[in-house]
């Protein structure tokens, strides 16, 4: 027994070894950061103005993924092809890429990693030899840029449609707030919020405006530090007056009724080690960046500085109307490894920003469930606030359920805006604290 | 209560006034700018109205009479709530305006309006069984006490400016009469009839006017909410929250039961305790201060807040006798009572003449019954004062600890009071175990806590309350005034899972949200007399499950859902199916039943001190001649007047099953 037992923990160590054996370089920095620096990619047909319909799709299906190739094939939507742009990263989250290179490495278990001091833990290019690729990528997610230090959106609209019909059946309306405790690089404090004895890593608060049977509700997720910890969630229901404790299941729920989880926020909003990771490799296909400026915007609503939401159309007014750019892609495959009721998901994770822009979601039986987009916008094509922060704008989303045919779609007013996100806001007495 | 003078009149112009507040508010600015693009976003100033009309229609069945009950709600609510961000200063105010009319004293006159009760008999026991008499008609009077030589007797013959009319004998509602004790208790608006109309702290001397709009009174109801708050930024990131003004402060974690949450008082009229508690509570004239220490070495959270309740005295709104909400039925005890106490009345199978026999007896007035309120008025030291921990440790646990001293909004019956003996026309100021009663709000001293933790191996959310009180007062036919005080122990534990069940969807999960209430009575007092127990009515150790279970459909457009309690005590249940449909961002329709129903009602007789001998030797029970000198209770029970602390608000409500239909649009 002894016996087996080391020779599995040699195996493990060997792994580990193996995974933790390359070191990056500086030249591995500027390439995960400036991949487009030598030219951007290309592919037949694929140029600015040109659109991908149902009658052309089977010529561009190397550059879709196979959830919008079947939206396009089914003549729900039209993309609108623009060019490849650049979209360069925060020069502080960059900077603190480069001084803490090297200094970060996978631990014994999926969740488990050490040494990790701020900017992207690993970014070298993931090699498919590597079997603890995909963790690799989904610790640069988790420690990505998102939204910077900290950021707000608001408004936030979120629609319910029905795909078939488009009949629009609810409106919410919503403000988010997401700070980073930990690893923070430019906004004070740097590089961390104390005192944070509970050692987290990451709050996002969300309070519902709109409509009314759902008006002040407020949900608070705290992230630890320490990956293999539960996340703590809460829930202020507006009409209880009461905050709630909310049970882990409520992750992987429909939240308020909508076709996304808690889970999905942000493309992924869980733990590393909630999922099994695996790397399927680097693609260039159709992602929604965009320059929001330069978009058709919607008149849907006003707001007092004349900004203007991105519009949506489509079959059902599901997707998004703006114009997708061909970018290198890293394709990620998850497994949930507790219960679940999603069997995988395959991100697409934008290679310079080490987002997640589409995802498709299967379910247990693994059929295709939902087909989930994320549009981003240049910071330097949006709001003045957003303008040289070298954060990649979330700006519009549109989660499609494939199966029920009913989508989710939401319209953002990001804004890198530090004091109108306190650490305050991140704590459970917050939400006590409105009407 | 009575109006004040700018309030007096017609509903026409309560209305109006709430919809000058409205318009003052700019809420046709609001629509007219900002409905159209989707909702009432927020304009530039911060401010945002809402206005809500919400209707609520309710049906009952037979009651225990078997009177088929019909209509007992036509509610219509108009609801105005507004925020306005005070300049730059960084305040902000919020308000909610409420008008309430409540067409079934209109539509339903007959049951709660002013055609409502009717002439009454009152029983009398026999060793040949049970006798039914008239109101009025004794047997026992003056002129048969005379008959037993005493002439000086102040039992009456008859009432005269008491009569026989918008009547209904004590508890009928609920229970049948089997031997109890009981009297006549009026039933109508107090505009129509004035009989046992008194303050009871808000309710218990309305009319009809005053019923149907319940929120234009004295103090003002129709402003639910109205204060100011803002947030100090401090240094090292804490903060110092300030809301002042009429508002709710809300402690606890737990559902439907308040262990904690008793800083505001709860308005059970509006719908027993099946409305949600922030539409009952009542908001009082409140400052709360809240130090937001951030977190230190041991905590992620501090944070200290002190809650200084400075509004006159309000007790919880029990509801009014002849409503459709008197919860616990105690509106019609005190009703009844004070009745009893201004005008006579006579109480049935009261007197013990002979082995088997209890006789109707015809009291005269200021003999027995409930003579004085005791409601506290405006001084600083009848204010409340309560101060709250509450934290978050390093490992994810919430918990708080809260300590509040306030006055009971539970009102505490002090027996042994002055009385005309009815045997003798003797006033005595002081008369151990006689009903004769004054109405006292007493102070009590709150010490407790509150935790929530996730339990990830059952996937739940474990949620915990307790709470331990000083100076509780309780009803004892032990002791000489009927009342002792007692600590409590209170706690709930509550479990939230929300489930996947694949039958119903394999998407969205169903809630399971269970508790259980358990209240502890220290001292508790049950003694065995020679004809029952004597002592407390409350259980000394109660027990109260309840469960939820509630799905989300249609992109959770669609809810059903049931509640289920359990009185383990009162051996009570209630069921409530409702089903809630959003049908668009402006209007949500709900119909729903609660459905009652327990064990042998037999579980809730107690003493009621029939047998106390109060004016002795008169009243001495037959069969104890040893003791016929002596006041105390042997132990004579019946369902009236205190088996309704033994059934509890479910099982006195057991013939009160309800099906509704509720519609609320946002404009």
């Amino acid at each position: 027994m002894r016996q087996i037992l080391l020779a599995v923990s040699m195996a493990v160590l060997a792994s580990s070894a193996a995974s933790n054996a390359y070191a990056a370089t500086e030249a591995d920095v500027e390439k995960s950061f400036f991949p487009y620096k030598d030219g951007t990619p290309t592919a037949d047909g694929v140029t600015p103005g040109a659109v991908i319909n149902k009658d052309n799709v089977d010529q561009f299906k190397a550059v879709l993924d196979e959830g919008m190739y079947k939206v396009i094939k089914n003549g729900w939507y039209e993309i609108k092809v623009g060019k490849t742009t650049s979209f360069d990263q925060d020069k502080f989250y960059i900077d603190a890429t480069k001084k803490n290179l090297g200094g970060t490495k996978l631990g014994a278990k999926t969740g488990d990693i050490e040494g990790f001091v701020a900017g992207r833990p690993f970014p070298e290019e993931p090699s498919e030899s590597d079997p603890r690729a995909g963790e690799k990528l989904a610790w640069n997610f988790k420690y990505g840029q998102n939204w910077g230090d900290n950021a707000t959106i608001t408004p936030f609209y979120w629609k319910y449609r029905d795909l078939e019909s488009g009949k629009l059946e609810k409106t919410l309306k919503f403000s988010f707030g997401f700070l980073n405790f930990k690893h923070r690089v430019q906004h004070a404090p740097v590089p961390e919020v104390t005192p944070n004895p509970a050692n987290l890593f990451r709050g996002i608060y969300v309070k519902v405006l709109e409509p009314q049977d759902l008006k002040n509700t407020q949900l608070l997720i705290q992230r630890y530090e320490d990956d293999q910890k539960q996340d703590d969630a809460y829930l202020y229901l507006g009409f209880q007056r009461r905050v709630r404790r909310l049970a882990t299941e409520q992750k992987t729920d429909s939240f308020l009724g909508s076709d996304l989880m808690i889970e999905d926020f942000e493309g992924y909003n869980g733990r590393v080690a909630d999922m099994k990771w695996t790397y399927k490799g680097t693609k260039n296909i159709m992602l929604a960046f965009y320059n929001h400026n330069e978009m058709k915007l919607s008149s849907d609503f006003k707001e007092g500085d004349g900004y203007k939401y991105v519009d949506f159309h489509g079959q059902g007014g599901c997707f998004p109307d703006v114009t997708w750019q061909l970018r290198k892609v890293y394709i990620l495959e998850a497994v949930p490894v507790g219960p679940s009721p999603i069997g995988k998901r395959i991100f697409h994770m934008d290679a310079q920003a080490n987002s997640i822009n589409r995802t498709l979601i299967y379910d247990r039986k693994g059929e295709l469930w939902k087909s989930w987009t994320i549009g981003k916008s240049h910071p330097d094509s949006h709001l003045a606030i957003n303008k040289g922060t070298g954060i990649s704008i979330d700006d519009a989303f549109s989660m499609v359920d494939m199966q029920s045919k009913h989508c989710t779609t939401g319209q953002f007013k990001g804004q890198v805006d530090p004091k109108k996100v306190p650490p305050a806001m991140f704590q459970v007495q917050f939400l006590r604290g409105g009407n | 209560m009575k109006y004040s003078n700018q309030l007096r009149g017609s509903l026409k112009s309560k209305w109006a006034l709430l919809g000058a507040i409205l318009l003052a508010l700019g809420a046709s600015t609001a629509w007219a700018e900002a409905l159209p693009e989707g909702g009432d976003a927020a304009n530039d100033d911060g401010s945002i109205t809402d206005v809500y009309y919400e209707n609520d229609t309710r049906f009952r069945g037979d009651d225990a009479t078997g009177n088929n009950v019909g209509l007992s709600k036509f509610r219509n609510t108009l609801q105005v709530e507004a925020d306005r961000r005070l300049g730059s200063s960084g305040w902000e105010f919020h308000g909610v305006f409420r008008g309430t009319y409540d067409g079934v004293y209109d539509l339903n006159k007959s049951e709660y309006g002013k055609n409502a009760g009717g002439a009454i008999n009152l029983q009398s026991t026999t060793p040949g069984g049970f006798i039914s008499t008239p109101y009025g008609a004794g047997p026992v009077t003056n002129t048969v006490v005379t008959g037993l030589g005493l002439p000086g007797n102040a039992f009456v013959d008859s009432y005269p400016n008491s009569p026989n009319e918008g009547l209904r004998v004590l508890g009928d509602r609920w229970h049948g009469l089997d031997g109890g004790v009981a009297f006549g208790v009026p039933v109508r608006p107090c505009n129509t009839d004035s009989r046992g109309c008194k303050d009871f702290g808000g309710y218990g001397d309305q009319d009809k006017n005053e019923l149907a709009s319940p929120e234009f009174n004295d103090r003002l109801d129709f402003i639910r909410e109205a204060y100011v708050k803002k947030t100090f930024d401090l240094a090292d990131n804490k903060q110092l929250f300030v809301k002042v003004g009429r508002q709710q402060v809300v402690w606890g974690r737990t559902d439907l039961f308040r262990v904690l949450d008793v800083i505001n008082p709860v308005d059970y009229s509006r719908n027993n305790i099946y409305d949600e508690l922030q539409d009952i509570r009542i908001p009082m004239f409140i400052a709360q201060a809240e130090y937001r220490m951030g977190g230190s070495d041991w905590l992620q959270e501090q944070n200290l807040q002190v809650v200084w309740n400075f509004d006159k005295f309000r007790p919880n709104n029990l509801g009014q006798c002849g409503t459709a909400n008197v919860i616990l039925d105690a509106g019609c005890l005190f009703r009844g009572l004070n009745n009893l106490w201004e005008n006579g009345g006579t109480v049935a199978n009261f007197a013990n003449v002979a082995p088997g026999t209890l006789l109707a007896t015809n009291f005269g007035a200021h003999q027995i019954g409930l003579a004085n309120v005791d409601l506290p008025e405006w001084s600083l030291e009848n204010t409340q004062l309560g101060t709250k921990f509450e934290g978050v440790t390093k490992g994810g646990v919430n918990f708080s600890l809260n300590a509040l001293t306030y006055r009971s909004q539970l009102p505490s019956l002090h027996g042994g009071k002055r009385s005309v003996n009815g045997f003798t026309g003797v006033n005595r100021e002081y008369n151990p175990y006689l009903i004769s009663f004054d109405m006292v709000y007493p102070r009590v001293n709150l010490v407790g806590g509150s935790m929530d933790f996730q339990w990830n191996a059952a996937k739940s959310a474990v949620r915990m309350e307790a709470a331990y009180t000083s100076g509780e007062e309780f009803a004892n036919t032990n002791k000489e005034k009927l009342f002792s005080r007692n600590h409590v122990f209170r706690s709930v534990i509550g479990i939230d899972r929300p489930t996947f069940v694949p039958f119903i969807s394999e998407t969205r999960t169903v809630l399971f949200s269970g508790q259980l209430f358990y209240q502890h009575i220290f001292d508790h007092e049950r003694d065995q007399g020679r004809l029952g127990h004597t002592g407390m009515a409350d259980w000394e150790d109660n027990f109260i499950g309840t469960l939820l279970i509630k799905a989300f459909l249609k992109n959770d457009r669609l809810s059903p859902q049931v509640i289920f309690a359990h009185d383990f005590n009162a051996e009570s249940w209630v069921a409530a199916p409702q089903v809630e449909w959003i049908a668009s961002d402006k209007l949500k329709f709900t119909v729903g039943a609660n459905v009652k129903w327990g064990n042998d009602e037999s579980k809730y007789k107690v003493d009621d001190c029939r047998s106390c001998n109060p004016w002795a030797p008169f009243t001495a029970p037959q069969g104890d001649p040893a003791t016929q000198f002596q006041s105390f209770s042997r132990g004579l029970s019946g369902l009236e007047p205190l088996g309704r602390f033994r059934a509890g608000p479910i099982g006195t409500a057991v013939r009160e099953d309800e099906i509704y239909f509720n519609m609320r649009y946002k404009f």
